[in-house]
């Protein structure tokens, strides 16, 4: 009998925070710019040391605007989106749940579509305007959430399979929407549409989408991490969990917020990533186990290396063309799935 | 505290309230599937008292209103009318944290999705008595173990739960329940899935577990024989009213077993002392 | 380790660690304008034709561009020794291949356009994305975007690029050039009553192009009108409307005639498009994919497809091969009925392959 500690989940932890940062280094590395390691480290040395004038101007601009905010964006999709995934799989019961199967990106993409066609008549200042993307993504987020809680619930409370049912509905609806919209739009630009609705993190954004991101990311997945007993008990039943003393529509309430609010922080500024959310959960649970309170974490951690691979690969592969990251994930993480089914049905 | 009115008793002593752990007072139950339509009583008022120590049986037919009896006493649902007290606290108004560290449910089976050892599984009965985003202390190692060796089942712990056989599962379950730490224990139909052997050995168990911890046990079962030779009272049921409430001497009684359960048997004393059903083949 | 201090300490942790990457992302993300070196003292403040300001610093030495229409536009200005980097889709003229590339249209690669150092990047409204021009504002790179929706606007919007890019008279030129050449065209023809067509952009599906695009434009301009009135800008059409409709000739852009010649025989075999009696007589016209890119080269393109719907107003042609001073080459003849034999190798293709550009002599 060896129940977890605090000490075996840091040492789980920080061996892949380490694998992290040599994914980091790696993705810093590869790209359409070739880099040297020596004078990547020595940028980094003077970047630290606050001396950054000293960097080389050459590729300077490249490293810290370009790349290094990229595979920040990836780290925190990545890790928002396995998150998401992993409390939906909890929540839902369900181990095909992904962040999108209750309509949540669906309904970002109809905001961001909506945004992309209203720019042009909305005449704001740059920096604004930049953000009618994003916020409008966001805002088709949360209008969703609010649309499936109420689909969701029976005799005042989330249920599972009532949710699951009314997320579904409302994907399928939405997503017909996309549709629509895209076929018959006459403004805007409907083919760099279907490009994000694949998944892409090349789009260069603001310090401040940066900290809303990383702020969110970690309310949501804190709240979520109260929970994290909650969760184990709740993949034995409901019925049991409240006898064993979960408060259930409590907790089916915070984690469905929290995880649907996560997958519309990534995906109102990435599109939707797929693959990420169903397989990280996953394979942590493989190596780590089902107790929630590694693989939270560890699925973060996963998902963060991941999709900092499947975008370095997205940019790097047939550079300088970009493949949307999305179709990155999906090519790799399709046969994966696969073999991770066999494998749990054997 | 508590004042009881228990109106069908039948040659029970006068108890001194200040005894009983559990008291179900006057409890009832309705539900209705459609708004439109009339309330369907699943139970009438009904009433008895538990000490520590003790074993109670619900025992009666199919759709009696065992289970619904049941739910009531766990807090699952809310009574139409009554209530349930258990030392004094109202049991529904408890919060699920409260409620899960006096009182353990003993399901039947336990469907999991995602594979766990037999340890996991009975660790998860400290949950209520841990705080948020506290690990396993060591005591609750110490409880868990306890529980398993309690069950008999201390040589399981490092199984994979779905890989166990439905004894031994139920064996399992049975811990996590006790890892509890309750002050009361509810089973509902505990020996449905069970061999012979496994059935008694588990009211056995049940019988010692409540002798040395004193938990007061309340078991749902329309085993006639079972509920006789280990309950200390006997709640009979049918179709939503509670016919009879006392010891087993008092409810087997031929004609009244006959009429509830609708099939011809004779009752005679047992070896131990205890009444013995005999089913009656027909004619 | 006692039970009262490991909560202390996981919460030490994880309240530090959390701290730490909470900072980290807006950190780590700022923008490092201390490391870039001073900026260009000089600024030219235009809008574009997106409605947006751009700052674009003078003089324009390094220009990035992310359409082939832009990138042929350039050439056509004489500015090519200054385009740095274009898209992997810029092939015209043959030189712009050789340039560095940056990637697609939609999905250029911002590393590859940085690392280039451009003073301005060219885009086009209806070819990029719009997060693409955010991108390029957020890391201090001036775009500057054209969006033509007629011929004029074509010319006008050359013209405009000429004046950004700080050489005027090399716009008035190539406009005062294009001017005359529509102007003579619609001497020419601007009397015949205009042919009507249907352009497909593609067959399966059908695909046409909307009522207020600029091909729609060229297509008036060159004695036509296209039978589609639509205000989508590539509106899928219905095969039993163009047969009721009934154009009198079906037009198709194609790089080379014979490449498109077997499709358009299997055309005539499928059922949905037998019924159409511009399919059933081989009334087709192939013109020159330039009609496609919003590029002074599209006139060609226009007078091409004039002189294939109204030959009756060419009858004394033009010179063949002539050049006339201070024009591109023409591009080889396309084929107007598919039994006729094509001639390819005509003496221009030569001059075409030295990339033809507009020089005031």
């Amino acid at each position: 009998m060896r129940p977890l500690t605090f000490r075996r989940l840091f040492f789980q932890c920080l061996i892949l925070a380490v694998i992290l940062f040599v994914v980091v280094v790696v993705a810093m590395k590869f790209g359409a710019v070739p880099v040297s390691l020596y004078a990547l480290g020595r940028d980094v040395l003077r970047f630290l040391l606050g001396q950054t004038s000293q960097i080389s101007t050459d590729y300077g601009l490249i490293l810290w605007n370009i790349r290094l905010p990229r595979i920040l964006l990836a780290i925190i999709v990545g890790a928002s989106l396995s998150v998401a995934g992993t409390s939906f799989q909890a929540l839902l019961r369900n181990p095909l749940a992904d962040p999108y199967v209750l309509g949540v990106s669906s309904g970002a993409s109809v905001g961001a579509i909506l945004a992309l066609i209203a720019t042009p008549y909305l005449a704001l200042p740059p920096a604004v305007s930049a953000l009618l993307t994003p916020m409008g993504a966001f805002l088709g987020a949360a209008a969703t959430i609010a649309a499936v809680y109420f689909l969701g619930r029976r005799e005042g409370q989330i249920d599972s399979t009532t949710l699951l049912l009314g997320g579904v509905i409302t994907a399928s609806f939405l997503n017909a929407i996309i549709m629509f919209l895209l076929s018959t739009v006459t403004s805007g630009n409907t083919r760099g549409m279907a490009f994000w609705l694949m998944g892409d993190l090349s789009t260069s954004y603001q310090k401040s989408v940066f900290w809303f991101l990383g702020i969110g990311f970690f309310v949501a997945t804190g709240a979520i991490y109260t929970t994290a007993t909650d969760l184990n008990l709740l993949l034995a039943g409901e019925k049991e969990a409240m006898h064993l003393g979960v408060d259930v529509p409590r907790v089916r309430l915070v984690v469905y917020i929290a995880a649907s609010f996560l997958t519309g922080l990534a995906v109102s500024v990435s599109g939707s990533i797929a693959y990420v959310g169903l397989i990280v959960p996953h394979i942590m649970r493989l190596i780590f186990g089902s107790d929630h309170r590694t693989l939270l974490p560890t699925a973060a951690l996963g998902g963060a290396i991941a999709l900092v691979f499947a975008d370095t690969l997205a940019r790097t592969v047939v550079a300088p063309t970009e493949l949307a990251v999305g179709a990155v994930t999906a090519v790799v993480g399709a046969p994966l799935f696969i073999y991770l089914l066999r494998r749990g049905a054997s | 505290m508590s004042s009881s009115a228990l109106a069908r008793n039948a040659g029970d002593a006068a108890r001194s309230s200040s005894d009983a752990r559990l008291s179900v007072e006057q409890v009832s139950y309705a539900y209705s599937a459609n708004p439109s339509q009339a309330p369907l009583f699943t139970l009438e008022a009904t009433s008895f008292q538990a000490k520590p120590g003790e074993i109670v049986a619900i025992l009666g037919p199919n759709a009696s209103g065992k289970s619904t009896l049941l739910k009531l006493i766990s807090g699952a649902l809310a009574p139409l009318s009554g209530r349930i007290l258990l030392d004094g606290f109202v049991t529904h108004s408890l919060t699920p944290r409260t409620r899960a560290q006096r009182i353990a449910v003993v399901q039947q089976e336990s469907r999991l999705l995602f594979p766990a050892r037999a340890w996991e599984f009975v660790l998860q009965g400290r949950h209520a008595h841990s705080r948020t985003l506290r690990f396993e202390s060591e005591d609750d190692v110490i409880i868990a173990k306890n529980a398993l060796a309690q069950v008999g089942a201390a040589d399981l712990s490092d199984r994979w739960m779905d890989q166990i056989s439905g004894g031994e599962k139920q064996r399992v379950i049975l811990a996590r329940a006790l890892a509890q730490q309750p002050l009361l224990l509810l089973l509902d139909e505990p020996t449905l899935h069970l061999d012979i052997a496994a059935q008694v050995d588990l009211l056995h168990s049940l019988r010692r577990l409540a002798a040395e911890n004193r938990y007061t046990v309340v078991v749902v079962t329309h085993e006639l024989n079972l509920a006789a030779e280990y309950a200390d009272q006997v709640v009979l049921m049918q179709r939503g009213r509670c016919l009879r409430v006392g010891p087993p001497a008092a409810i087997y009684q031929r004609e009244l077993l006959e009429q509830v359960f609708q099939t011809p048997l004779t009752v005679a004393l047992g070896s131990s002392g205890r009444p013995h059903v005999t089913v009656l083949s027909e004619r | 380790m006692t039970q009262v201090s490991i909560p202390r300490f996981q919460s030490a942790v994880c309240v530090t660690v959390a701290a730490m990457l909470c900072a980290a992302p807006p950190l780590l993300a700022q923008s490092a304008s201390s490391a870039t070196p001073a900026a260009t003292p000089l600024f030219r403040e235009v809008t574009d034709e997106a409605g947006r300001t751009v700052r674009i610093p003078q003089p324009v030495r390094r220009i990035v561009s992310l359409a082939p229409s832009l990138t042929e536009t350039i050439y056509d200005l004489g500015l090519q020794d200054r385009l740095v980097g274009d898209t992997d889709y810029c092939d015209y003229p043959p030189d712009a291949k050789t340039k560095t590339k940056v990637g697609g249209a939609i999905n250029p690669s911002l590393e590859q356009i940085a690392a280039l150092h451009p003073d301005l990047v060219l885009m086009a409204k209806s070819l990029n994305r719009l997060e693409t021009v955010y991108s390029l504002d957020n890391l201090g790179i001036s775009a500057y975007a054209v969006d033509p929706h007629t011929v004029d606007g074509i010319i006008s919007s050359s013209k405009k690029l000429a004046d950004v890019l700080g050489a005027p008279e090399a716009g008035d030129l190539i406009a005062a050039n294009l001017q005359r050449r529509l102007a003579d065209l619609h001497h020419r023809i601007g009397a015949l009553p205009p042919k009507r067509v249907l352009f497909a952009v593609w067959t399966e599906p059908l695909i046409s192009i909307g009522k207020d695009t600029f091909i729609a434009d060229a297509l008036r301009r060159a004695g036509a009108v296209s039978i589609v009135d639509s205000s989508q800008d590539w509106p899928q059409v219905n095969l039993e409307e163009v047969a009721r409709l009934q154009p009198d000739y079906l037009v198709f852009a194609a790089s080379h005639a014979e490449s498109v010649a077997p499709q358009l025989d299997a055309l005539a075999r499928l059922p949905g498009w037998r019924i159409i009696d511009a399919v059933r007589d081989r009334r087709y016209a192939v013109i020159s994919e330039a009609v496609n890119r919003p590029a002074p080269r599209i006139v060609e393109a226009i007078e091409d497809l004039a002189k294939q719907l109204h030959p009756e107003a060419f009858a004394e042609k033009p010179e063949a091969g002539k050049e006339k001073p201070g024009k591109e080459i023409p591009p080889p003849p396309h084929q107007s009925f598919l039994h006729l034999p094509l001639d390819i190798h005509s003496s221009s293709s030569e001059a075409l392959s030295r990339g033809g550009c507009v020089c005031a002599r």
